[in-house]
């Protein structure tokens, strides 16, 4: 591994961090584990990354390497003191930005989604990323039809949670 | 509901700002770290595997001198034993390091998912035939003593006993239990290793491949 292709990751993967914390925030509950599956994704990224060849985008790439990692690698950790769970950085929405109903709402929505299954995560993570149901299949290895049917069941099952 | 949806698709755009932002150095120091990656443990654990049943193999299991007439046989069965053992192990071997080597983390999560069950079926197959073979060992063993070198002590007892068959049927139930015994012992082990390692990966697995034909 030489110096130029370090730069270069680290580079690609700093401007492209957003991904990354996105991925942390929905899959991890307080501030200690989402630092600790950054640096497992980040760990993951830079094994694969000499393989990477550029024939698709460096951050459509991250998103297989960074969901992989939440869902089937990343173990977490027993030892974490889990009192200080945190109200993620990525639920907190701008008060400015709408009224009171819609931030309710809103909050509302996240709180739901964290109550999901790991792949329904990857799912609606996928999906409010704005990919495609062809993207979104291929990341998790199953038809663009599965796909479909899948996200509406996941929508189903937001319904269900948001109105009990 | 679904209007929520995309209302919260507008924001999810938008968060940027709120994102924690890592410096390139704090990065830098990330990629020389050490990862604690499921598929590492595995692999650590399958060589752990390899290596305990060596070790079993390499052990002597009957340290009795046994007579003339049974050491032929014993010789020979130990014999074919043992080579169909390193046979299998390199079988194995080979098998759980081609398994190993396609586990990728760019692949879909589906295929990463396969893969990484399929390395350990492979030492699970290994596990289990280790199992069997230590048990056809202990079989072989047992009627080495009990047909060419029966222990006087236990022939005495037999031959003074009320009824012989009553005898050698509690002689027989006591080792049927003790291998029940270790077969459970080696049950419960690798229940906890497959609980702690692949519960939540098998979840997953299912979860994903439920509506695939």
């Amino acid at each position: 591994m030489n110096k130029e292709l370090e730069h270069q990751f680290v580079k690609e993967l700093e401007n492209n961090q957003n991904i990354v914390h996105k991925v942390c925030s929905l899959y991890t509950s307080n501030r200690d584990a989402h630092n600790d599956l950054f640096q497992e994704i980040t760990i993951q990224l830079w094994k694969a990354y000499p393989k990477f060849r550029g024939d698709s985008k460096f951050s459509t790439w991250m998103y297989r390497v960074a969901l992989n990692t939440a869902i089937t690698l990343y173990r977490k950790s027993k030892k974490r003191i889990r009192t200080q769970d945190y109200d993620a950085v990525i639920f907190k929405i701008k008060a400015d930005e709408y009224d009171d109903t819609q931030e309710q709402q809103l909050k509302l929505m996240y709180n739901a989604i964290r109550q999901l299954g790991d792949i329904e995560k990857a799912l609606v993570f996928l999906y409010l990323e704005d990919k495609n149901y062809t993207e979104i299949a291929e990341t998790l290895g199953i038809t663009e039809v599965n796909a479909r049917v899948k996200m509406n069941r996941v929508k189903n099952k937001l319904r269900t949670i948001l109105n009990p | 509901m679904m209007d929520e949806l995309e209302l919260l698709k507008k924001d999810w755009q938008k968060q940027g700002e709120h994102l924690p932002k890592l410096s390139y150095d704090d990065i830098y120091k990330m990629i020389w770290k050490k990862s604690s990656s499921l598929v590492k443990w595995i692999f650590y654990v399958c060589i752990a595997e390899f290596l305990f049943w060596i070790i079993i193999s390499v052990l002597p299991i009957s340290s009795n001198e046994i007579t003339d007439r049974g050491a032929n046989f014993v010789k020979i069965t130990d014999w074919i034993l043992q080579l169909v053992f390193f046979l299998v192990i390199i079988y194995f071997g080979y098998q759980f390091y081609q398994n190993y080597r396609k586990i990728s983390v760019t692949d879909s999560a589906g295929d990463l998912m396969k893969k990484i069950i399929r390395t350990r079926k492979t030492v699970m197959q290994y596990v289990w035939f280790n199992v069997g073979l230590f048990a056809l060992t202990m079989i072989v063993v047992l009627l080495e003593v009990l047909v060419f070198d029966p222990p006087k002590e236990l022939m005495e007892r037999i031959s003074t006993a009320d009824s012989t068959l009553l005898a050698w049927l509690i002689v027989g139930i006591f080792f049927a239990v003790s291998i029940a015994f270790f077969g459970l012992l080696f049950w419960l082990f690798y229940r906890l290793i497959y609980g702690i390692f692949l519960k939540r990966l098998n979840e997953n697995y299912r979860e994903l491949k439920r509506l695939e034909v």
